[in-house]
């Protein structure tokens, strides 16, 4: 008999003492040739199985209980979204276009690495819903989610640093949207209205006919004040450019190449951006790290399912 | 427990009751997970507390994929634990000298009643992976194929942690026979 035999037969004993209530001669008499070897593994099983049948002291399960009834009516009383992700498309992309022409261009390109203690914080995360919206193909908005699901990670960590749990756990919502979008968009379901896509609607609302994506290679969007005048002092223009490099792409083999880069840029992502939380675990304020460790877990879950979205 | 399944969309559209009750049914077998993979009985009702309390902030963010909402939930109480360990790494645990070496002629200890301290103090011999699945076997109670989900490997690789678990275990829990 091999061993994968033994495993199964010792498994089935198991099974049936453990879960099924079997006598322990009840199982050997099933398996009598291998009675012999079973006898001592399966003493040992349940003898340690009936030794750690242990519970929770009671006071501490009253404190536990009540605690986790006090954060239960604390979450119901409810946080509310981020109310950007609700806006309709059309005010998302006129809010970008008005603060590209009030604030100038070079304002985008700063604002791109701000970090959300900043005040040019709200520029980058519009900026980054117009390049969402630009980017045509489902696999590309893929990869842009991936992208700004890394931004998402290294702001948690600049934040936990600074102490703010508030803004620790509105990232770490931010990013399980940024990773549930991904999903969405592997799984080409990506037409429809999403939660964290400007113009989706609350989830009760009525969604429209999906018209949100362009179905077609759209140039990159080029915004530049109007009728500024070409000289030196004016702002330069700022190019927002979609993600990917498959626009257009209706060739299957170049859409099974770009699954596969886009596999192994989440498996890359995922240690790196794992690395990154744990490293900061180690290094943030003790008030932020509960909130931090929520973001460990977001993260882990959301590679996780993309990843298996990629199979 | 009701539909598992209705139950936890209940809860992650913040009905309590609904959260109440994967509470209770997942409580203590949460507990009983932790306890065996720290070996410290007291040390594992704060992190089983913690456990739930990230569930609850993190719920929202477990999808109905053909997994089983378990497997989420021990992947959240294994990432405590993982964390735990990892700021004790430094501290070494002595392991009671009662325990026998392998090469010791054995008289179990299983034959007679063995004590919660011996079983822990027994599984810090097994490697991590055969704690994992002696702990989500034997103190969860969970099937072979919800172990496998949970740590990410096949039916068969879990049952053969298992068989190599109980055997690193009876070796562990073995004493001189003539202490």
């Amino acid at each position: 008999m091999n061993n994968k035999e033994f495993d199964n037969i010792l498994n089935d004993c198991l099974e049936r003492l453990l879960l099924k209530g079997e006598s322990l001669q009840q199982c050997l008499a099933r398996y009598p040739e291998q009675a012999a070897e079973l006898k001592p593994l399966l003493e040992t099983a349940l003898a340690a199985r009936e030794a750690t049948t242990i519970q929770p002291r009671p006071d501490f399960r009253a404190r536990a209980r009540y605690e986790f009834n006090s954060a239960l009516k604390e979450t119901a009383a409810g946080k509310s979204r981020p109310s950007w992700g609700w806006f309709p498309r059309w005010a998302t992309v006129a809010a970008i276009i008005l603060a590209v022409v009030l604030v100038g261009g070079g304002t985008v390109v700063a604002a791109d690495s701000s970090m959300p203690d900043s005040p040019l914080y709200s520029v980058k995360l519009a900026t980054e819903q117009v390049r969402l919206t630009l980017t045509p193909s489902q696999i590309a908005k893929a990869k842009l989610c991936a992208q700004l699901a890394d931004r998402r990670v290294a702001e948690i960590a600049y934040m936990a640093d600074k102490g703010d749990v508030e803004q620790v756990e509105i990232l770490t919502r931010r990013l399980d949207d940024k990773l549930e979008l991904m999903v969405a968009f592997i799984e080409g379901r990506g037409g429809i209205n999403l939660p964290g896509m400007p113009g989706a609607p609350p989830e009760e609302a009525a969604t429209p006919p999906a018209t949100y994506f362009a179905p077609t290679q759209p140039p990159a969007a080029t915004f530049a004040p109007p009728d500024t005048p070409a000289t030196d002092e004016a702002a330069p223009p700022v190019v927002i450019s979609p993600a990917g490099e498959d626009w257009g792409s209706r060739d299957k083999s170049a859409g099974n190449g770009n699954r596969a880069q886009l596999k192994n840029t989440l498996v890359s992502d995922a240690a790196h951006n794992q690395a990154v939380l744990l490293q900061a675990l180690d290094e943030v304020p003790e008030l932020t790290r509960d909130a931090l460790r929520r973001a460990l877990a977001i993260s882990e879950a959301g590679y996780e399912e993309a990843l298996d979205a990629l199979e | 427990m009701q539909d598992e399944e209705s139950l936890v969309r209940r809860a992650q559209k913040q009905d309590q009751e609904a959260f109440a009750q994967i509470y209770e049914e997942y409580f203590d077998k949460i507990y009983r997970y932790i306890t065996l993979k720290i070996g410290d009985a007291v040390e594992a009702e704060d992190l089983t507390q913690q456990v739930f309390l990230n569930s609850l902030r993190s719920i929202s963010s477990f999808r109905w994929k053909g997994r089983p909402f378990s497997a989420w939930l021990y992947r959240i109480a294994h990432n405590q634990v993982v964390d735990y360990l990892r700021k004790k790494k430094k501290m070494t645990v002595p392991l009671d000298e009662k325990l026998a070496s392998a090469d010791d002629n054995p008289q179990l200890a299983t034959e007679r009643k063995l004590d919660v301290e011996q079983v822990l103090v027994a599984a810090r011999h097994l490697t991590d992976a055969q704690r994992e699945a002696i702990s989500l076997r034997f103190t969860s109670e969970l099937s072979i194929a919800q172990v496998a989900e949970v740590m990410g490997k096949s039916q068969g690789a879990v049952k053969a942690l298992q068989h190599s678990g109980i055997v690193a275990l009876r070796r562990a829990l073995t004493v001189k026979q003539n202490e």
